[in-house]
């Protein structure tokens, strides 16, 4: 057992925070406040992610093929702390380099892979997802957007909500159901739609999380080719389910909590705050949420680095990962509360606006308990 | 960064839980007059004779090895003295008789294991000593599921050691880790194995989500407490004693209240050995001042002085 890094790994990551320490404008936790699929986020995106794959630090991970380098795992996962750490300025493009790509390049056409994914590892696309809808949220394979063949074409009719970067996406990786509801997970097939097909409307939805990063997308006789679908028509929920076993932690959230935690703590001592024993033990108690989900992940990489096919790590890192960024943001509101209002400290702001959705989106933290229940403690099914 | 046991520490623990597995060594049996505790005499024995207590002077098991032994040991329903002797002992020099109790800091009262031990240790932030016992100790009665006893201390013949104080204290700090986290990881065995038999309202307890949510809850703070726990027995670095420590006694309260709960009345007797479980839980989650200090303790190591 092991838990320090190599050299190798304590280089690549030194070699990403140099390249970030460069690329990363002076203005960048303003640009950070902003929510992550937002305009300003999703602009610098295409600035930056065609530098990070200049340097070769966009898709490391991929096969040489596509653009990538073959790196390790590890690496990969490195890549996404650093990035993580500092507010993610890949913005939406993260889903291309970890769950997107890979997506496509098992289960793409040659036209498809030849299309998309040169521009990924360019750094050049942005992709949004469509997958909820107003009626299927956590039952998402109760989805009811229609995609009906029509000769070669398909015509798409329907709504999905919570999309975010669907404001400034070119593409949509889009489910919809091919057959009847009452055909279930069967019937869901994946089409890659381009945004710029007549009958997608976009609106965005205000939210706690700033401006322009969710919205409401709407189908109306959206037609498209047929060599849009990914895949076969059934073969959707497999897909996704692939999908979502290559993302399977996500996102490293608990890095950023982790630096905003050492940041609120900072501000407390410039305050003379910090002696206070109740204040020092709560925030060891947020710091061990932290670093308790970061182990969590830990395994969940290490045992894909290893091989050992998916088990139930992953659910339990999700809800650890949960309850790390609620302990820094309450951590933050309960003795910096004035730092979340006026001019505020953009960094804890930041945070707070990512930390605030973790647990709801990309899934509820209520269903990881219920895989955690079923699937690790082996508790029955109700009746 | 690499999570699994290597070969030595994977065959180490997989014989340790063949000894485990032996019911008539380590399983439940009522005591009598009410006993809450049941010292693993046998167990212990084993445990001594192949050599298991001495894992972490290895170089090829280490603490590490060590540490799973006393999480893995802790969820048997039987008690015996393995923490001390398997993270403390094999750094505190030749012939220090075992079973050891540890009283850290001068903490006032009963002391867990005195009524076996053969010797009593004593942390302070000023030096570790040692005193050999010859039968001194008076057992008392304890809510806690540990021999408990007494003693004047003050009348001991004390041996200053040549060790750090610093270091062993970070080792009880991972000894107690270990074993708390064990304690309720086995108690948390018994009740899923309670709700996915008993039945009310026509369908298992463990199918209802109230029950469910609650103790897949108590699961991920569990198996982040052993994650955090094995990391501190190989890194040995104080400041992830001390989280370590801080975080599982920090949710042992919410996870004893979830075990009892979900075991209802059959849970509060001793006809049942979830006791065993939770009020060894109880007496560790007090250990060392508890998860208040170990975090004070942990924000010291990592953020300093105000
Ligand atoms: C910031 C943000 C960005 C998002 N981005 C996208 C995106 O890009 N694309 C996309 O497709 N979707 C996106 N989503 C949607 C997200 O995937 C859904 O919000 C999520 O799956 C939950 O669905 P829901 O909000 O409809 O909640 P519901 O399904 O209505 O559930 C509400 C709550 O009920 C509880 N609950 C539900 N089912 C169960 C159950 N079986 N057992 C116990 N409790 C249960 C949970 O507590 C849950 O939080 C995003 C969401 C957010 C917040």
């Amino acid at each position: 057992m092991d838990f320090t890094w190599t050299e190798e790994n304590d280089a690549f990551r030194a070699r990403v925070r140099d390249f970030l320490d460069r690329e990363l404008p002076t203005n960048w936790d303003e640009i950070a406040r902003h929510g992550p699929g937002s305009r300003e986020q999703t602009e610098f995106s295409l600035e930056f992610c065609p530098k990070l794959a200049e340097a070769g630090l966009l898709v490391p991970h991929w096969p040489a093929e596509w653009g990538g380098a073959d790196r390790p795992t590890w690496e990969h996962f490195i890549m996404g702390e650093e990035m993580w750490a500092v507010g993610e300025p890949r913005g939406g493009q993260y889903m291309n380099v970890n769950w997107i790509g890979p997506v496509l390049m098992r289960y793409g056409s040659d036209a498809q892979k030849a299309q998309y994914l040169p521009e990924m590892a360019a750094g050049r696309a942005i992709w949004c997802q469509g997958f909820s809808e107003p009626g299927a949220g956590s039952d998402l394979a109760s989805l009811r957007t229609k995609a009906i063949r029509d000769g070669d074409d398909y015509v798409i009719n329907g709504q999905k909500i919570w999309t975010s970067y669907a404001g400034m996406a070119d593409t949509c990786f889009l489910l919809a159901r091919t057959g009847g509801a009452d055909q279930g997970r069967s019937a869901i097939a994946i089409f890659l739609v381009p945004m710029d097909t007549p009958g997608i409307e976009v609106r965005a939805i205000p939210s706690l999380i700033g401006h322009g990063d969710i919205h409401e997308v709407f189908f109306t006789d959206v037609r498209v080719p047929a060599s849009c679908r990914l895949g076969e028509e059934g073969e959707g929920w497999t897909i996704i389910s692939y999908a979502l076993a290559n993302e399977r932690v996500g996102i490293p959230r608990y890095e950023m909590s982790s630096q905003v935690l050492d940041l609120m703590v900072g501000e407390l001592k410039a305050r003379g705050a910090f002696g206070n024993a109740i204040v020092r033990a709560k925030a060891a108690e947020a710091a061990a949420a932290c670093e308790a989900a970061r182990l969590l992940v830990y395994r969940v990489v290490d045992e894909r680095a290893r091989g050992v096919p998916p088990g139930t790590a992953a659910n339990l890192a999700r809800v650890a990962v949960v309850e790390a960024d609620h302990a820094v943001t309450d951590f933050g509101m309960d003795f910096l509360p004035d730092c979340f209002s006026g001019d505020g400290h953009a960094g804890m702001l930041a945070h707070h606006e990512r930390a605030i959705v973790t647990g709801i989106a990309a899934g509820a933290a209520e269903i990881q308990l219920n895989l955690v229940a079923r699937r690790h403690l082996d508790l029955p099914k109700g009746a | 960064m690499h999570l699994a046991f290597n070969e030595d520490q994977a065959t180490f623990v997989t014989v340790l839980a063949q000894m485990l597995g032996d019911e008539a060594e380590t399983g439940f049996h009522t005591v009598a007059d009410w006993g809450r505790f049941d010292y693993g005499t046998a167990l212990d024995a084993r445990l001594e004779e192949a050599g298991f207590y001495d894992a972490a002077a290895e170089p090829d098991l280490g603490t590490v090895a060590a540490a799973a032994m006393v999480h893995e040991v802790a969820q048997v329903p039987v008690t015996v003295e393995c923490a001390a002797s398997a993270l403390l002992r094999p750094f505190l020099g030749d012939d220090v008789p075992r079973p050891l109790a540890v009283v850290d800091d001068e903490a006032p009262g009963a002391i867990r294991f005195l009524p076996q031990a053969g010797a009593l240790l004593s942390i302070t932030d000023g030096a570790v000593r040692l005193a050999r016992l010859d039968g001194q100790a008076r057992e008392v009665d304890s809510l806690f599921a540990y021999p408990m006893g007494e003693m004047a201390r003050d009348k001991l013949d004390w041996q200053t050691l040549d060790v750090d104080p610093a270091t062993i204290r970070t080792l009880w700090q991972i000894a107690l880790a270990a074993e708390l986290s064990g304690v309720l990881a086995g108690g948390l065995s018994s009740v899923l194995a309670h709700v996915r038999e008993r039945t009310q309202f026509g369908q298992a307890l463990g199918s209802f989500q109230g029950v469910q949510h609650r103790l897949a809850t108590d699961a991920v703070w569990l198996e982040g407490a052993r994650l955090l726990m094995l990391k501190a027995a190989s890194s040995r670095a104080p400041q992830d004693a001390s989280l370590a420590l801080a975080h599982v006694q920090n949710h042992a309260t919410r996870i004893g209240y979830d075990l009892h709960q979900f075991m209802g009345a059959m849970g509060l007797t001793l006809e049942h050995p979830l006791h065993r479980w939770t009020y060894r839980a109880r007496a560790l989650r007090a250990e060392m001042g508890g998860a208040p200090m170990a975090f004070l303790d942990y924000a010291e190591a990592r953020w300093r002085a105000a």
